[in-house]
């Protein structure tokens, strides 16, 4: 009945609809309708609409669930209900949020059709007790931490070689970075097995990649396109550099005091002039050769260590204050003089 | 063969440009006006009788991005050191048009697209007019192209709203 009144409308389309339902009821609905459009004669006219406004009635759809959130216990494993990284969702998560700017004593708009809430990145998949399951889960994976490895000092004794790569993350199709090619080797240069004329040609070999102050050589490679391939190479490099350290050429014998990158005393004119004073000292009027100089045994002299130091510094580190009054101090001990006051 | 376009396209453009010298018509095609862009773009009109629905994106215009709205596309490569930016946007822009056009009519706010690694997740409002079996249907259906021109994992992930006067913000 209720269907008829609103569908009525006095035109011919509507006639025609009403007359096609009619035939689709049974007899006695049908004239009992018939009835009843008899008894309607007189349309009542409704200015304020009235009748349409109560009789609209809102439409709730059957195939639409209640929300997730409603019905969950507050007891419930959170991890079962959010268990991965994902857009936010408004019926799946009991939380009471808003979000979004509003004018001064407006509320902001709720959870739900929020498109601000689904652009930010949430960890609601990495709630605490999430974090904690799943460390508990890969601990199986993990092995111990060897017990003698215990401090830095031991690490860089059994492991002096260091090899630097980074590893880089993407949100791309490919998880390849060209960046992630590059292998930076360190090692400290007293770790190496070198002696005096090996280490001075390692250095030379490396160049600007021995740091002094820290007495560390960096290798440092990214010409080939994969970092296998570059770690190779690198460890080629130190390998080679190594036992090209410990090859003495033929040339090599020529190097002169000039060629030296150093000052050594025992090839110098100060060592000559010491072991002279010395022997003049004690009464021997002895010549010897550059040989005999450099091969004269020092220790006998007293202070003659200290002074050896204090001229080597004085040529090695620069002219200062310090050397300087370093040196003099020492003169004065190797002549017998008094301390200056 | 490439040399050859190389010169056609050389010929064209310096033609353009003679052209686009000689004929107003044509040189105001190429319309950069920063300061109009900056007034007009990304806002909306006030209408006479203040009906015209605008939802919280468009409500904000573009400068409050970062400060009242955050932004649609979520990835890596604007970073500095970041790679595929060209190719980021323009598969973004596909997604958009694609998303659109297949929930047509359908789609109530901006299609958000997030990245993550490989994996790419377009997050959408979608009003529902028309039937959750349709609605299976065109989710797979979307997934499924995306992922095979795109070559990697797209997951949509949907909000439903009963009409777009749901997301609607203000009126003006």
């Amino acid at each position: 009945m209720s269907l008829f009144i609103r569908n009525y409308k006095p035109n011919s389309l509507a006639t025609v609809y009403n007359t096609k339902l009619w035939r689709l009821n049974s007899t006695t609905t049908d004239s009992a309708l018939k009835k009843d459009e008899e008894e309607e004669e007189f349309r009542v006219l409704d200015i304020l609409k009235k009748r349409e406004r109560f009789q609209r009635r809102v439409v709730r759809r059957t195939d639409i669930q209640p929300d997730r959130a409603d019905r969950m216990a507050t007891d419930q494993n959170w991890g079962n209900v959010w268990p991965g990284p994902k857009t936010f969702h408004p019926s799946s998560v009991p939380l009471p949020l808003r979000q979004g700017y509003v004018p001064k004593g407006q509320a902001p708009p709720g959870k739900k059709a929020n498109a601000e809430l689904m652009k930010i990145p949430n960890f609601l998949h990495l709630t605490p007790p999430v974090v904690k399951s799943q460390c508990e889960a890969i601990k199986q994976f993990c092995t111990e931490w060897p017990s003698l490895l215990n401090s830095e000092e031991a690490i860089e004794k059994h492991y002096p070689v260091e090899v630097i790569t980074s590893d880089y993350c993407h949100a791309s199709p490919t998880i390849r970075n060209p960046l992630a090619r590059i292998v930076t080797l360190r090692i400290k240069l007293s770790t190496l097995n070198l002696d005096k004329h090996s280490k001075d040609k390692f250095i030379r070999l490396v160049g600007d990649r021995y740091d002094s102050t820290t007495d560390l050589v960096t290798i440092t490679a990214d010409r080939c396109p994969a970092r296998a391939q570059n770690l190779d190479y690198v460890n080629y490099l130190l390998t080679a550099c190594y036992h090209e350290a410990w090859n003495v050429e033929e040339w090599e014998k020529d190097k002169t005091e000039d060629d030296m990158e150093y000052y050594d005393w025992n090839n110098n004119t100060s060592k000559k002039a010491l072991v002279n004073w010395h022997l003049q000292t004690k009464n021997e009027n002895r010549t010897l050769n550059d040989d005999e100089y450099k091969a004269f045994d020092t220790s006998e002299i007293p202070y003659a260590e200290e002074y050896k130091n204090a001229v080597s510094s004085w040529f090695n580190d620069g002219e200062s204050d310090a050397t300087v009054k370093n040196y003099g101090e020492v003169v004065r001990k190797l002549f017998g003089l008094p301390e200056k006051k | 063969m490439n040399s050859s376009i190389i010169k056609v396209a050389q010929s064209s453009f310096t033609t353009t440009g003679i052209i686009a010298k000689c004929s107003p018509v044509l040189a105001s095609q190429l319309h950069t006006s920063a300061p109009l862009c900056r007034v007009v773009s990304g806002k909306y009109r006030i209408t006479k009788k203040r009906d015209k629905p605008l939802t919280y994106e468009m409500a904000n215009p573009p400068h409050y991005i970062a400060h009242r709205k955050s932004w649609n596309s979520w990835n890596t490569s604007t970073l500095q050191g970041g790679l595929r930016r060209s190719e980021t946007a323009l598969e973004d822009e596909f997604i958009r048009r694609f998303m659109t056009g297949t929930w047509h009519g359908l789609v109530c706010s901006e299609v958000i697209i997030k990245r993550q690694f490989n994996h790419i997740r377009v997050a959408a409002i979608i009003r529902r007019a028309v039937s959750p079996t349709k609605m299976y249907f065109l989710l797979g259906y979307t997934e499924e192209l995306l992922a095979n021109w795109l070559q990697c994992p797209v997951t949509l992930e949907l909000q439903t709203v009963d009409s777009f006067k749901d997301v609607v913000f203000k009126y003006i």
